[in-house]
């Protein structure tokens, strides 16, 4: 969380980041999501993908490069934030349409069912996708063919100025999930051992063949929907919100419960710090894509 | 030509050309699978895909419900994970409620991974007028054609649905397979050995030396019409079957084109930013400004009126008489408005 | 009397596949009889006798082709009427048609 905290401060701090959908406020759901998958599985999102994208373990050189546009990144520059994949990594990858990967990860969902790999897939969405046919029509899919599909809504309750309450007719986006037969819960998701925990029994019983879950984790973001987004709240409410802060919390939980000490807290932000000044060295020394490479890996 | 083997062929209905390929192809290949309405055990709309769901059972030959948006992204993510699908969509006019999943995902996936991922899924869709009304008789494949990363390709034959459906599901990447739905009453020889049609070659089916007149799907069968007609009128006309709309078989086209001198496209679909359009612009910039002149539907809808449907969509007579007046052979002493020439509103 | 078996008129049919003859030449067909069942594009058109008739020639046998209007086999009341040169010189078999 710390890491992914820092990453996205320091990339948003560039003149040249151009528009980047940030999580902080929401890291304790990508962390504690990404804390409940293996290997076999693959992690899908929509646009808000740097977060999940580091919880999932992809390279923070490879990935500060691509969101730089350089051809050193993930995807040789051209994915950039909306589109960032590392399948090997088990990163099958964002996809920038709200709802838009949500049938894709279904459709990912049933190659790993049809091969029996034993994997599983977790789509990761906001509640601004709950809206949409796309949803509901891979819920249904996905119920009625059973398959081993972890749908994760970040409802971070608002779909860049619309807040839930004015979008969504379900008092809780889980109810969609449930209306499809499938075992729906809605936690809090600024706690990442909570989420890490449900996200853990969910992914299992998943793994074991019982089919497809909704897990619904409130959660509230911390700066406007984009960097290029205005805010719509007021600095009380941002304030109070900022209160909430899941790094803060489970921090000051681990200090209380003595498996961190000042000393270890120290050393994980100089950690975390250099990571991100590696990061960031490494993108800067790269080279953006030649313009020829405009038309390749088109067909 | 000495050495070239005789291919043994049978005369078969369009549909089992379809089937043939897929049974062949899923025999092949394991990760080949169908997703789509009533493509089970009812074996598909047109009987196409008759046979197969009791030869390779429920889960490689799948009912969906009716979600074209989500059958269409399921069919794109199991192919980028490794699959080989093939989704039915029952009409083309449906195929709007997929293009999310297959344009914005499945076209660009290979370019917006830098090549780590890619969709290879093939989009069957039937398109075309036969009674159904304005919502079920649609030819927009024109829209598709600007689709970088999405190939095209529309049988006029037995023979090349056969083939051309065998190559659709060998490529590595996304394909829009559209068949009509006046095809289905063909019958045809097909190859009874591998008969693989290549995508992006287009086919002289029938050579001449005034007109070239280029055509697709059920449309080539009335440009051969038309052909017919042409030459009871001393005209010579060149037929050629485009067969891929996308990659465009420019080199053929052109020297078709070459050598006849003028140009007649032919579509079943609505010539503004159609197919012919296209045709001609690369045909203009590759030889220069070429007589050229398009033939397609009248720019309405198409109703299921069985004398609306007519008035609307393009017959041999209509193109006979585009062709004449390209030719400026046309008698003006019937001063009948050919309206696929010059439509209103226009 | 000569009889002969066309290919019935079925509406958005040009031609059609002959599936499988329900008798040899010499078999005799009550009314009601299934004497042909022929494949179109999406059906299958079972053909049965309206009277009786002895098979007497399949003249588009099992995987045959056929277009519409055009024979397929010769009939006659008893077995051992001989056959004409010209088919054209036939009547028409009374038949009932189904598409199944």
């Amino acid at each position: 969380m710390m890491l992914i905290r820092a990453f996205e401060q320091a990339l948003a701090r560039r003149k040249d980041h151009g528009f980047q959908l940030l999580s902080s406020g929401e890291e304790a759901v990508a962390v504690g999501l990404c804390s409940a998958l293996t290997g076999k599985d693959q992690l899908l999102t929509g646009g808000r993908s740097i977060g999940p994208a580091l919880a999932r373990g992809l390279a923070p050189d490879l990935v500060m490069a691509e969101l730089l546009g350089r051809k050193s990144g993930t995807n040789r520059g051209k994915a950039g934030r909306g589109h960032l994949a590392d399948p090997k990594a088990g990163f099958f990858g964002a996809h920038a349409v709200v709802g838009g990967n949500i049938s894709i990860a279904v459709g990912v969902a049933l190659s790993m069912q049809m091969s029996a790999s034993g994997g599983i897939v977790a789509i990761l969405f906001g509640d601004g996708a709950s809206g949409a046919g796309a949803l509901h029509e891979s819920l249904n899919i996905a119920a009625i063919w059973n398959l081993p599909v972890l749908f994760v809504c970040n409802n971070n309750q608002f779909s860049v100025s619309t807040p839930r309450s004015a979008a969504l007719a379900p008092s809780n986006i889980s109810d969609i999930g449930a209306a499809f037969g499938m075992p729906s819960r809605t936690i809090d998701g600024m706690d990442v051992e909570l989420v890490a925990g449900v996200a853990g029994e969910m992914a299992e019983k998943i793994r074991a063949g019982s089919g497809p879950q909704f897990l619904e984790c409130i959660s509230y973001r911390f700066s406007s929907h984009a960097t290029t987004a205005r805010e719509t709240r007021s600095r009380e409410e941002l304030a109070s919100i900022r209160s909430l802060c899941p790094i803060e919390r489970h921090r000051k939980g681990l200090l209380g419960a003595g498996i961190i000490d000042r000393e270890s807290e120290t050393r994980l932000d100089h950690e975390v710090a250099d990571i991100v000044t590696r990061a960031l060295a490494f993108a800067d020394a790269s080279e953006f894509p030649d313009p020829a490479e405009v038309l390749t890996d088109v067909w | 030509m000495s050495g070239k083997p005789a291919v043994t062929t049978e005369k078969i209905f369009f549909r089992e050309a379809i089937s043939r390929a897929m049974r062949e192809e899923m025999r092949q290949n394991e990760r080949i699978f169908i997703m789509g309405q009533d493509v089970g055990a009812f074996g598909g709309s047109y009987r196409e895909f008759d046979g197969l769901f009791v030869e390779f059972g429920a889960a490689r030959v799948r009912d969906m419900p009716v979600a074209e948006a989500a059958m269409v992204g399921v069919g794109v993510g199991a192919a980028a994970a490794g699959y080989r699908p093939l989704v039915s969509v029952t009409y083309m006019d449906f195929m709007m409620l997929g293009f999310d999943p297959l344009i914005n995902y499945g076209a660009k996936l290979r370019y917006k991974t830098g090549g780590r991922l890619t969709a290879p899924v093939v989009v069957k869709t039937t398109a075309g007028a036969k009674g159904q009304g304005v919502a079920h008789s649609q030819c927009i494949e024109a829209w598709l054609m600007g689709v970088p990363g999405l190939k095209i390709v529309a049988p006029s034959t037995p023979a090349d649905a056969y083939g051309l459906l065998k190559a659709a599901l060998h490529e590595d990447g996304p394909v829009v397979f559209i068949d009509h739905k006046r095809l289905f009453p063909v019958a045809g020889q097909v190859p009874l050995s591998e008969g693989m049609v290549p995508i992006g070659q287009a086919h002289v089916c029938r050579t001449g030396t005034d007109v070239t007149i280029t055509a697709h799907s059920f449309m080539t069968r009335v440009a051969m019409e038309a052909a017919k007609l042409l030459e009871a009128d001393g005209i010579s006309a060149e037929v050629v079957d485009l067969r891929t709309l996308a990659p465009l078989d420019m080199r053929t086209i052109a020297d078709s084109v070459g050598r006849t001198g003028a140009l007649l496209t032919l579509e079943e679909g609505q010539v503004t930013c159609g197919v012919g359009l296209e045709v001609i612009g690369r045909v203009h910039e590759l030889l220069g400004p070429i007589p050229s002149a398009r033939t397609g539907a009248l720019p309405a809808p198409v109703s299921s009126n069985k004398v609306l449907e007519a008035a609307c969509l393009p017959d041999a007579q209509r193109v006979l008489e585009a062709v004449q007046m390209l030719l400026g052979k046309r008698s003006r002493r019937s001063g009948r408005k050919i309206a696929s020439f010059v439509p209103d509103g226009q | 009397m000569i009889y002969r078996i066309s290919v019935p008129a079925v509406a958005d049919v040009e031609e059609i596949r002959v599936l499988e003859w329900h008798g040899e030449p010499g078999h005799r067909f009550d009314s009601g009889d299934l004497v042909v069942e022929l494949e179109t594009h999406k059906a299958i058109v079972e053909v049965r006798a309206g009277q009786p008739a002895v098979l007497r020639q399949v003249l588009s046998e099992a995987g045959k082709w056929q277009q519409i209007g055009l024979p397929l086999a010769l009939l006659s009341d008893d077995a051992g009427e001989p056959l004409p040169e010209e088919v054209d010189s036939a009547a028409d078999l009374m038949v009932d048609f189904e598409i199944t």
